[in-house]
């Protein structure tokens, strides 16, 4: 009862027509900002932090909110049309997303990621209003050694997340762990492989290396290679656009799935919407009775990330409203527009600030609608793109990317960063190696080693303080575990192609 | 006829300089944030900028350059012109932070110009979940029964910096474990993996003010009055760990002494709006009323303070 009078009067407040117009300001930006490649939610708030000074808390809040996961909508857009990751959280989306595309499916890869973003959205805030104080305290028992063992069972389980052989694979993994060493170690202060550049003291940014990866090397291809409209107009048409009994019999369990893993990952305060979006996909691909599906426009590899980018997306809020923690730089954002209004995230905000809370809530079932509504007609719009020939489009992209990179933190250096990752992607594709692991690798190294570190400081040098650990231990286990039962089936399948291959001889013979 | 044309030109040179205070700013004022949107610096510059936009009638531009502990945005004002028209706004931590990195671009002492002391506040030292004591007294008697986890900010942060000069003034035994700044620091007080953090009050009392911490001590010879409630670690008998936190406006070096005591001027001004003072009531700080030879004082050996104790304890080798 006390929750439909909480949720009443965030309703109350949410609904107010000011309210309403920041909300649909928020994630009409948001959307727009996530289509273009490389501005990514963290500039775009930003820059419209300062206003936050002169608006109501509770307004401010809702426009940046809403900016901020109106961004994942728009982000797979980019992802799916261009193989362009239009925020970091979607670049695993251009692996199936891509694929369909060139199907001519991208009208059904656009439409179902819509839907999933609204599910993984849904749930995400429905475990936001019901179970925010009780998640926030058992996300605090998670300790550099859980961490630690949390990105270990990543690292394992999405290892082997393209079609690639696993040896390529792993090298990018590794690939991508030593790109992300560059830069200020975190235990000691000292600066590594920066050769004395300011430029490379924070190190390498994960949207600069995405766009370059992905977004270049795609142009660099692209450039010399003649393209020809592949696309015929009439995957333009709406009929095309609704996906079959087929496409929605294969969604719904990876989407409950996404939504489920976003929402562990996002609530957790050292995690985010980009690890949770891999680990909804490497999980999908296990589960997978066709995995080698996956890759090649598989629509389960499009709705698990995007619902689980989204939910995380919703609960990345329950540790900064009810802990005053920030998980990310952009949560540290909405936490700042609190702040200059005198108003102290913590325990006692719900309690404190009931209509802020619970308008902010009722807020994001809102601009959850709205984000549908907007996006479903706009597909027509953006898979009319794919008819305008590609020697015309990617000046443009190219011009939205080097923006994007310097948005990021105004720094001149990142365009060129951006330029020679894309000279790295345009290489590994000429030799076939993926450019989603050393993504994963990225993304998930420094975790690693600085939690491991951490780890080990308070656990005073002995490693088997954290195996005793009941988190970390039993995470750890399970990723020993995922890690035999992966080799035992890379050996398996090795002995059958030998053994198929040598009676295939012996029958030729 | 020689010392003539020296007058001459001396009392031109003169009458420029003044005019170039006189008419300071003749253009929009841009100011260095180096650290990232909405942190507690960010907060502090925005507000300050409403006022003195109202002093200076130009527009103020705020730039974040977040990174490297700070270091990057204070090199980005060590490379512009000394008119003024480009400062910095930073915390102690452009004093601690030259103490572990070797490979500055920039000379600490001779790179840039102290302008103004804003705020000042004691450094306070508070304890996580799994800190039984409440006072730094019982804290001193549990470190003897308990190694204790202090977490800082990051390598080279102020609260770095304190925290080893607390486990040397009193003899703590203590392990520092670093984290991603403030916000990590505390999840991992509040889960109990780390016990103690040291940061200024504007930093530590909301956390202190809704028991997600607790304070121990203030770091000062006597009680702060604005926080009589919590024990000095001068009363404890715990001596050379007196310096204080604060948050003040830099200049590139080799500025004009007469532009340097106008923008002191002009931010007392600042500083004296009910905003600033509001603010600065909300934070448990007070403003800083020095000149800018008296805080250029402190910002030297405030350098030398974390160098020698950087070589002393070995910090960054």
């Amino acid at each position: 009862m006390e929750l439909l009078a909480n949720l009443a009067l965030g309703l109350e407040t949410a609904i107010t027509p000011w309210n309403l117009f920041y909300c649909f300001a928020g994630v009409f930006l948001g959307t727009f900002i996530g289509v273009i490649p490389g501005v990514g939610p963290l500039a775009a708030i930003s820059m419209l932090f300062p206003i936050t000074f002169y608006l109501d808390p509770t307004s401010a809040l809702i426009m940046l909110a809403g900016i901020y996961y109106g961004t994942t909508y728009g982000g797979s857009t980019a992802s799916i049309l261009l193989n362009i990751p239009g925020a970091t959280s979607a670049a695993v989306t251009c692996l199936d997303g891509y694929p369909m595309a060139q199907q001519g499916r991208a009208g059904v890869a656009l439409f179902m990621t819509t839907i999933a973003s609204f599910v993984g959205g849904s749930i995400g805030i429905i475990i936001l209003s019901l179970f925010s104080p009780l998640i926030a305290e058992y996300a605090l028992r998670f300790g550099p050694a859980d961490y630690f063992a949390l990105m270990v069972l990543g690292l394992v389980a999405a290892s082997t997340i393209t079609n690639a052989s696993p040896s390529k694979g792993l090298s990018m993994v590794v690939l991508g762990m030593l790109i992300a060493t560059v830069g200020i170690d975190s235990q000691s202060g000292a600066a590594r492989y920066t050769f004395g550049s300011m430029s490379l003291l924070d190190g390498f940014g994960i949207a600069a290396l995405a766009m370059g990866l992905f977004g270049v090397g795609e142009i660099l291809t692209s450039v010399g290679a003649t393209r020809d409209a592949r696309i015929d107009s009439s995957s333009a048409k709406l009929r095309n656009m609704i996906p079959t009994r087929e496409d929605w019999r294969r969604s719904w369990k990876p989407g409950l799935r996404g939504s489920a893993i976003g929402s562990f990952f996002g609530a957790l305060p050292g995690t985010g919407p980009s690890i949770a979006s891999f680990m909804a996909y490497a999980v999908e691909r296990r589960v997978s009775s066709t995995p080698e599906r996956f890759g090649n426009g598989a629509i389960e590899g499009v709705v698990a990330p995007e619902s689980a980018n989204n939910a995380a997306d919703q609960t990345a809020f329950i540790p900064t409203l009810t802990l005053g923690i920030p998980g990310s730089a952009t949560m540290a954002l909405m936490l700042g527009a609190l702040m200059v209004h005198g108003i102290q995230p913590g325990p006692t905000l719900i309690s404190q600030q009931p209509s802020l809370f619970w308008g902010l809530v009722m807020s994001f079932w809102i601009g959850n609608l709205l984000l549908v509504v907007l996006n479903l007609p706009l597909i027509g719009l953006w898979v009319r793109l794919l008819l305008v020939p590609y020697h015309y489009l990617y000046p443009a992209i190219l011009v939205f990317v080097c923006i994007g990179a310097y948005s990021v933190r105004a720094n001149p250096a990142d365009v060129l960063m951006v330029l020679g990752f894309g000279v790295l992607g345009y290489v590994m594709r000429l030799a076939a190696l993926p450019a989603a692991p050393l993504l994963l690798g990225f993304v998930l190294g420094p975790l690693v080693e600085t939690q491991f570190r951490r780890a080990m400081v308070l656990a005073r040098g002995d490693f088997t303080a954290i195996l005793e650990r009941p988190l970390a231990g039993t995470v750890l286990a399970l990723a020993a575990l995922l890690l035999a039962w992966t080799l035992y089936v890379a050996g398996r399948d090795f002995r059958r192609k030998a053994r198929d291959r040598r009676s295939s001889r012996s029958g030729l013979g | 006829m020689k010392s003539i044309i020296a007058a001459a030109v001396l009392a031109a040179l003169g009458t420029s300089v003044a005019n170039a205070q006189d008419s300071f700013p003749d253009g929009p004022v841009t100011i260095i944030v180096p650290y990232g949107t909405g942190g507690s610096t960010d907060t502090t510059m925005r507000a300050l900028a409403i006022e003195l936009e109202k002093i200076w009638n130009q527009p103020i531009v705020i730039v974040n350059r977040p990174g490297a502990g700070s270091m990057i945005g204070t090199t980005e004002l060590t490379q512009a012109e000394p008119d003024g028209k480009t400062l910095l706004i930073n915390t102690a931590a452009i004093t601690t932070a030259p103490a572990l990195q070797s490979d500055l671009q920039f000379d600490p002492v001779n790179d840039i110009t102290p302008i103004s002391l804003l705020i000042t506040s004691p450094y306070v030292l508070v304890g996580g979940a799994n800190v039984q004591s409440t006072d730094f007294s019982g804290f001193m008697e549990e470190a003897q029964s308990r190694l204790m986890f202090m977490a800082t900010a990051g390598p080279g942060s102020s609260g770095h910096f304190m925290s080893e000069l607390v486990m040397q003034a009193a003899d703590l035994p203590a392990d520092i474990v670093h984290f991603g700044g403030a916000g990590e620091s505390f999840t991992n007080l509040m889960g109990g993996h780390a016990d103690t953090y040291i940061s200024t009050t504007q930093s530590v009392m909301p956390y202190v003010n809704d028991g997600r911490a607790k304070a121990l001590a203030v770091l000062a010879p006597e009680r702060f009055p604005l926080l009589p409630d919590i024990q000095s670690s001068g009363e404890v008998g715990v001596a050379g760990v007196e310096l204080e936190g604060w948050v003040a406006i830099f200049g590139p070096g080799g500025m004009d002494d007469a532009l340097v005591d106008r923008i002191n001027a002009d931010l007392a001004e600042a500083m004296a709006s009910e905003r600033m003072q509001e603010q600065l009531e909300q934070n448990y700080a007070l403003a800083g009323n020095l000149s800018p030879a008296e805080f250029g004082e402190i910002y030297v050996r405030d350098l030398q303070i974390w160098r020698d104790l950087a070589a002393e304890r070995g910090i960054g080798q």
